[in-house]
């Protein structure tokens, strides 16, 4: 019965544009990266050290330094070498940022943000 | 010569004209006083008045806050980044310095992009974390400054006063010899009112008015008003009548 339960809240929740759906479960798999891909969004012009956004976010730079990599990683983010620093932007590829800037538009909305939260969640206990 | 108008009402006419082409100038002000709306009115006069798109390099607010402050002056910034005449930048000190010193950097990229003629750093004071040692400080700011002259660009450069009254310059005055024009901004209290006051203190190749003037921050932006008269002191935040301090001089003898 729970086994049952279970599935119907896995489909009710799936139940969001399948593009948002994979960029949540295969991108955004975690509330930092999910604060991230926001600040990004918010400030698409930045460029800066892990140190540096991890003061812009409220975050210690210890939470944050392994997820930006990820996400530089998965092409949401760029990470380049300047001179002895390393850095983070967002990724310049026009995909990826209409991806983003869908998913921040949706994030507005109460019921797809509780789909999301249970994405995580779920994410984070596999 | 050619000038760079800020678009202020009273401050082109004190810098007769306005500020010079590819030059560095600093304004300088307590919390309040206006140096980012002074810095953004550079800006937005640039982009709707001159054709001169424009860069705003944030080391602290985030972009959203200028385009608030913005917009509650009727300047529609988010509209003008849509339009490619405008970037609000939020970086740090120590990135925008690397990446200039950079050839096809971020900020030459953007420069060359919407063709930016016009820079506002806001604010130069975060420099300051970058070294403890005055003339390495020096030094770095120079490099800074220097890059941005190389880009074509006319810079508006803001730097924080701890003071809120009277005197109360930046921790090292040296920055100071290095920009082109320095604007200092004032709280200055008379009978009981705080007034504002500004003041061109340099402005290298070119003369100015060297009055001490009143301004406002209207709801159109700074406005330059007329020079204090019958007061002396007026730097000091707390100006006396130059009649008093006539006869004061005379009593004391």
């Amino acid at each position: 019965m729970e086994e049952m339960d279970l599935d119907l809240t896995g489909r009710l929740m799936a139940d969001m544009d399948p593009k948002l759906l994979e960029f949540l479960q295969t991108k955004v798999n975690s509330f930092v990266k999910w604060d991230l891909v926001r600040f990004f969004h918010d400030n698409p012009h930045t460029t800066d050290t892990a140190k540096n956004i991890a003061r812009y976010a409220g975050r210690s730079v210890e939470t944050i330094q392994a997820e930006l990599a990820e996400l530089a990683r998965d092409g949401v983010l760029e990470e380049n070498q300047l001179g002895e620093m390393t850095v983070y932007s967002l990724a310049p590829d026009r995909h990826t940022r209409e991806l983003l800037a869908r998913f921040v538009r949706a994030s507005d909305d109460r019921q797809f943000r509780v789909k999301a939260i249970y994405h995580i969640i779920r994410g984070t206990r596999r | 010569m050619e000038r760079v108008k800020t678009g202020i009402p009273g401050l082109d006419e004190m810098l007769w004209g306005g500020l010079l082409p590819q030059t560095a100038n600093l304004v300088e002000g307590a919390p309040g006083t206006g140096k980012t709306t002074l810095g953004m009115q550079f800006i937005y006069h640039g982009i709707v008045a001159c054709d001169e798109p424009g860069l705003v390099l944030t080391f602290e607010e985030f972009p959203h806050q200028y385009y608030s402050d913005a917009n509650s002056f009727g300047w529609d910034f988010c509209q003008m980044e849509r339009e490619d005449k405008l970037r609000v930048v939020m970086t740090s000190p120590e990135v925008s310095m690397a990446d200039l010193e950079q050839v096809g950097g971020r900020i030459e990229s953007m420069v060359q992009e919407i063709g930016a003629k016009r820079i506002l750093v806001d604010s130069l004071s975060h420099f300051e974390r970058l070294s403890k040692d005055p003339a390495h400080l020096r030094s770095i700011v120079y490099g800074f400054v220097n890059a941005l002259k190389r880009e074509g660009l006319t810079a508006i450069l803001t730097r924080e006063s701890v003071a809120l009254l009277g005197e109360g310059g930046g921790t090292d005055d040296a920055l100071a010899f290095l920009v082109d024009s320095y604007v200092l901004l004032r709280y200055v209290e008379i009978e009981s009112t705080i007034h504002k006051a500004l003041l061109v203190l340099k402005m290298r190749g070119s003369n100015h008015d060297k009055g001490i003037r009143e301004y406002e921050i209207t709801p159109r932006g700074i406005e330059v008003r007329a020079p204090f008269e019958g007061r002396e002191g007026i730097m000091s935040g707390s100006p006396r009548q130059m009649a008093d301090s006539f006869v004061q001089a005379f009593v004391r003898r």
